[in-house]
């Protein structure tokens, strides 16, 4: 090793395994006497549980075990909100819900055998609008309340702000579910080894984090669970956390069999997170020479049926929604809302490529309100040195001026600039 | 319902037991242990499970494995070792297409079969080859670019390939 990496273009160490195919990705690890798991989901996006028979599924040549809510130990999991249940158990809360997971000799036999479980649901109003969901009279998806967290950030005063201002201008955006669609579709193998560790091959970003939650939900000590990251086929976020984990393990504890599952892609568009929809609202006022003196925003975001990384990825958006400009008064408002949807979860950017098209669509329709170019109008009100944030973070080393006037040279958007 | 036959891998002959319905994915992955061909979708969208079949490109994850009797089935395996790579797979590496890796094996048999055909691609002919292939990390960019150098490297060095 000499020299610098910094301008250096280097192989991937593991580059030569991945293309001849020799790198082992968490499908292609099998252990001796493996059995095959596979997921019975919701058929209702709300329900009432009534009763799950198994017995019929259980009689079935091949199949080995099933595992329902009463196998867990510990029903409940989540990064901030212990909310999610791996089973279901009182109810469905979307389609995605897993109420009953089959362990058999082969992948056929534990497919054909979810046919054969038998629940009987009591299907409830559902909510699918985070909007129509915050009203008192909305189907509660848990608890008395749809909403979850209300973040506030709060600087200045923008009843001064709006006092001062020449124009207001008012936007909503909206924006979309988005699967990550990693192409390799989320697996795990576990096993329980004679001296009692489990242990787990999981596609997994976080293997400390599925390490602690697995302990919580099997009620089981941390030390005597290893959990083993192979080659990871993407994740984008979508891998951030446990979904399949806590199956295996309870299965192959059932079963005294490591038990493999790997999710079909349909499962991971109806049965993983995605990347959180937003309605943003935003009302800026503007002095007539082009400066942002005030911004209100409003940020809902449609968590779906639990919390998962709702609150961290609203929190984070929220922080972010003023955009990269010196605004003296503003007014964050964040809210997280439960529904009957996919679940939200980590992404890239978590929640501020949702505010980042927001805010920047709503600057192009300011600049042409007061008829200025939305460069200039940018430029104006970027954030330089000392400028404060509306957390009341002060800002060092801030090179946006020179980095924007960089950009616009090599873009060649324009010709002429007048930089203030 | 269970019946015998040969598959030729990589040009070996495996004598193998399958259903009727057994996909040829799923028989060189769980039967033949070649795990190199990887399953994306399990619906010919993704192109992850890409093989060679005498020579074409195809999703093995739509292709019953008793049609393959007979015929020429190359996977990744048989593309380079790690020893005595391919003038592609050295080409993926260099140009820094690789990330995640999942999708390289499929892309590189469809990259194979485009440079056997032709050898001198425009960028053009490289994208459509590489159509049937979604990669979610790379952005295209850099493996349209090491196809490209590839296609240099063989058309340049004596005796082409490898």
């Amino acid at each position: 090793m000499n020299g610098s990496a910094i301008g250096v273009s280097r192989p991937r160490h593991d580059a030569v395994l991945q293309v001849t195919g020799r790198a082992l990705y968490g499908d292609d690890y099998e252990r001796p006497g493996m059995l095959y798991a596979k997921a019975l989901r919701s058929r209702h996006p709300h329900a009432r549980i009534l009763k799950v028979d198994t017995s019929r599924a259980l009689k079935l040549a091949g199949v080995k075990a099933v595992i329902t809510a009463e196998d867990v130990p510990k029903n409940r999991y989540g990064f901030t909100h212990l909310d999610q249940p791996v089973l279901a158990d009182d109810k469905v809360r979307y389609m995605g819900d897993v109420v009953a997971v089959v362990a058999a000799t082969s992948w056929d036999a534990a497919t054909e055998a979810l046919d054969q479980i038998e629940v009987d649901y009591l299907p409830l109003p559902a909510v699918f609008d985070p909007v129509e969901a915050m009203k008192p009279d909305a189907p509660k998806v848990h608890g008395d309340s749809n909403i979850v967290s209300h973040i506030k950030i709060r600087s200045g005063d923008v009843t001064e702000g709006w006092r001062i201002s020449s124009e207001i201008v008012e936007d909503v955006m909206r924006t979309q579910v988005v699967e990550h669609c990693h192409i390799e579709p989320h697996a795990a193998l576990a096993e329980l080894t004679d001296d009692g560790t489990y242990v787990i091959w999981s596609t997994v970003q976080r293997p400390f984090l599925i390490a602690s939650d697995l302990s919580r939900i099997l009620q089981y000590p941390m030390n005597k669970i290893r959990v083993i990251t192979p080659a990871i086929g993407g994740g984008f976020g979508g891998k951030n956390e446990i979904t399949i984990e806590p199956y295996v393990c309870l299965l192959a504890a059932k079963t005294k069999r490591p038990v493999k599952m790997v999710l079909s892609r349909e499962e991971e568009f109806c049965g993983t997170t995605v990347r959180h929809p937003y309605i943003v609202k935003y009302r800026s006022g503007v002095t007539k020479d082009g400066k942002i003196v005030a911004r209100q925003v409003e940020i809902i975001s449609d968590s779906g049926a639990y919390v998962s990384w709702g609150e961290s990825t609203l929190s984070k958006a929220s922080i972010h929604a003023a955009g990269p400009y010196f605004i003296p008064h503003v007014r964050i408002d964040g809210y997280l809302v439960y529904t009957n949807n996919s679940i939200g979860g980590a992404m890239r950017g978590f929640g501020v490529p949702q505010v980042g098209f927001a805010y920047e669509c709503h600057m192009d329709n300011i600049a042409a309100v007061i008829g200025m170019d939305p460069l200039e109008f940018r430029y104006k009100n970027l954030l330089t040195d000392n400028s404060s944030l509306p957390t009341g973070q002060v800002l060092e080393f801030v090179t946006l001026r020179e980095t924007v006037r960089k950009a616009v040279e090599l873009v060649g958007w324009k010709k002429e600039v007048e930089w203030e | 319902m269970k019946r015998a036959i040969i598959l030729v891998v990589n040009g070996t002959e495996h004598s193998v037991e399958v259903q009727p319905s057994d996909l040829l994915v799923d028989v060189l992955r769980d039967r033949l242990r070649l795990t190199g061909t990887k399953k994306g979708c399990g619906t010919g969208e993704c192109g992850a499970c890409t093989v060679l079949l005498d020579g074409k490109p195809v999703n093995s994850c739509l292709l019953l494995a008793i049609r393959c009797e007979g015929r020429q089935i190359t996977t990744i395996e048989g593309l380079g070792t790690p020893d005595s790579l391919h003038v592609l797979q050295k080409a993926f590496i260099d140009n820094g297409a690789v990330q995640c890796g999942f999708c390289a094996p499929g892309m590189l048999l469809s990259a194979k079969a485009l440079l056997d055909e032709n050898p001198a691609p425009s960028e053009m002919d490289i994208r459509q080859a590489l159509a049937g292939n979604i990669c979610r990390c790379t952005g295209y960019v850099k493996i349209v670019k090491a196809v490209s150098s590839a296609a240099r490297t063989m058309s340049g060095a004596e005796g082409g390939g490898r």
